[in-house]
């Protein structure tokens, strides 16, 4: 694979913009009421639901932005066979295409 | 009743430097499917971290790491999803061995006991495994002109024995005797009980015992590791002990170098993961090999100067950090080197490569 396909490649401008702006947002919620926050995350109990809600949240919000952000700087993945074969693999469960049942009067 | 901890207040320097180990950690777990957590916890220790929220933070950090690893290196064909999971199921049951051990020698020996075992074990496993990944990469990468990767000959004997049930992975492309893939996941629980980084056995075990590829080897570990993380942080969630604040910063660092990591392996030859990982392996086993004269003083095994022992222990600190950096410039370079030559549009010599062992397989 050349390098000039991933220059026709699009770069993903918004989704870095957004998600950007989203990770920063959920960041300053954290530290600014880093006290409060505190409290809460190290109640024990059933409270550790949110440190393990939180970093779950996080890795979706500030990892799609990386990742994009490593794409907007032009930083890809080259293609490889074993992409390619995975991508060929058929889909581990088939549609069933047999008639629905009807009611008959 | 819950334990009392007291949680640091940050500075900029603490985040600053929680944010570039993550981001190194990050990069070699996206490449070699472990690394990182070595450096880290007795990292935030030394900032006044108390030991279990330094582990505790940092596993909470490793699980949302390894799952977007994972994910990036699944979108690249590269992980076994049920090798990952049968491997896990039987790792989780070698933590729990591995964490007894670890309360007996608590129990029999204390606190110096137990850092010398976790010593020894790390010299004694890292220099052998390691040592033996290393070798076996400088050969592979001496064969690169004549043949892709080989399935090891021990793997190549253990997929003959026809003990049921035999399970297909179908990534890995490896049939073989359930019972003989849970000793390597115990292995990895185990080891990853003890050192915190499974990963240093779970990884060749697959290459060398299983059969599987570097590639989906390293990619598959992450799974392991994301499994294992994850009940290994709710369980310290529900003690209380995680830091959110140093969790974060350490995530921000590492999902953005992991995700490096994932990429760096389309551009490599396939004996690069060996040659980090070896590399790593072997630093970090010399770097602890510094730290056991002052368990053994403790022990009043030897007589060492106090002066001596704090030395010691900066320059061991100092040389885990050294292997986290060299595996890190080894893969950025390697990365760098193949981008260049795809961009060029030349072919890679790259008969090792993925591309090679699927030619190979198929």
């Amino acid at each position: 694979m050349s390098g000039r396909s991933y220059a026709r490649r699009k770069r993903p401008y918004g989704k870095v913009i957004g998600f950007g702006m989203l990770t920063a947002a959920l960041y300053a919620a954290v530290y600014l009421n880093a006290p409060v926050v505190m409290t809460y995350f190290t109640k024990g109990g059933v409270y550790a639901v949110l440190p393990i809600a939180t970093v779950f949240l996080f890795s979706y919000v500030h990892g799609t932005f990386a990742g994009s952000l490593w794409s907007l700087l032009g930083i890809d993945a080259k293609r490889t066979r074993l992409q390619e074969r995975m991508e060929k693999r058929p889909a581990a469960t088939r549609k069933i295409s047999r008639p629905r049942p009807r009611l008959h009067a | 009743m819950q334990e009392v901890v007291n949680f640091i207040d940050l500075n900029l320097i603490m985040v600053g430097y929680l944010f570039i180990v993550g981001f190194t950690g990050g990069l070699v777990s996206g490449f070699i499917g472990s690394g990182g957590a070595f450096v880290l916890t007795p990292g935030m220790m030394s900032l006044g971290v108390p030991g279990t929220v330094a582990v505790a933070s940092n596993m909470c950090h490793k699980f949302p790491k390894a799952l977007v690893g994972a994910i990036k290196r699944y979108k690249y064909g590269q992980v076994d999803i049920k090798l990952g999971l049968v491997m896990a199921a039987s790792a989780s049951l070698g933590v729990q061995i591995g964490i007894k051990i670890q309360q007996i020698i608590l129990e029999k020996w204390g606190q110096a006991g137990s850092n010398l075992y976790v010593s020894l074990s790390f010299v004694l496993i890292l220099v052998t495994v390691g040592g033996y990944v290393f070798y076996d990469a400088r050969k592979s990468a001496r064969r690169t002109d004549t043949a892709g990767e080989m399935v090891s000959n021990l793997a190549r004997r253990l997929q003959r024995i026809q003990l049921p049930p035999m399970i297909h992975f179908k990534t890995a492309d490896v049939r073989i005797s359930l019972w003989l893939t849970l000793p390597v996941g115990f292995a990895t629980g185990m080891l990853a009980a003890t050192i915190a980084v499974g990963g240093f056995i779970g990884v060749p075990g697959m290459i060398y015992v299983l059969g599987a590829s570097s590639l989906i080897a390293s990619a598959t570990e992450l799974v392991i590791a994301f499994v294992m993380g994850l009940g290994g942080s709710i369980n310290w969630a529900l003690h209380g002990m995680v830091d959110i604040r140093l969790t974060l910063i350490i995530l921000a660092g590492s999902l953005l170098g992991v995700q490096l990591g994932a990429i760096g392996t389309t551009y490599v030859k396939e004996h690069m993961i060996k040659i980090v990982m070896g590399t790593i392996m072997l630093i970090v086993a010399f770097s602890r090999g510094f730290a056991i004269p002052q368990y053994l003083a403790q022990l009043k095994l030897i007589e060492v100067e106090e002066n001596t022992i704090r030395i010691l222990s900066a320059v061991s600190f100092g040389i885990m950090c050294l292997a986290l950096a060299v595996g890190a410039v080894i893969i950025l370079a390697a990365m760098w080197k193949g981008r260049f030559a795809a961009e060029e549009g030349a072919e890679l010599p790259d008969k090792g490569s993925s591309l090679e062992v699927v030619s190979q397989e198929s």
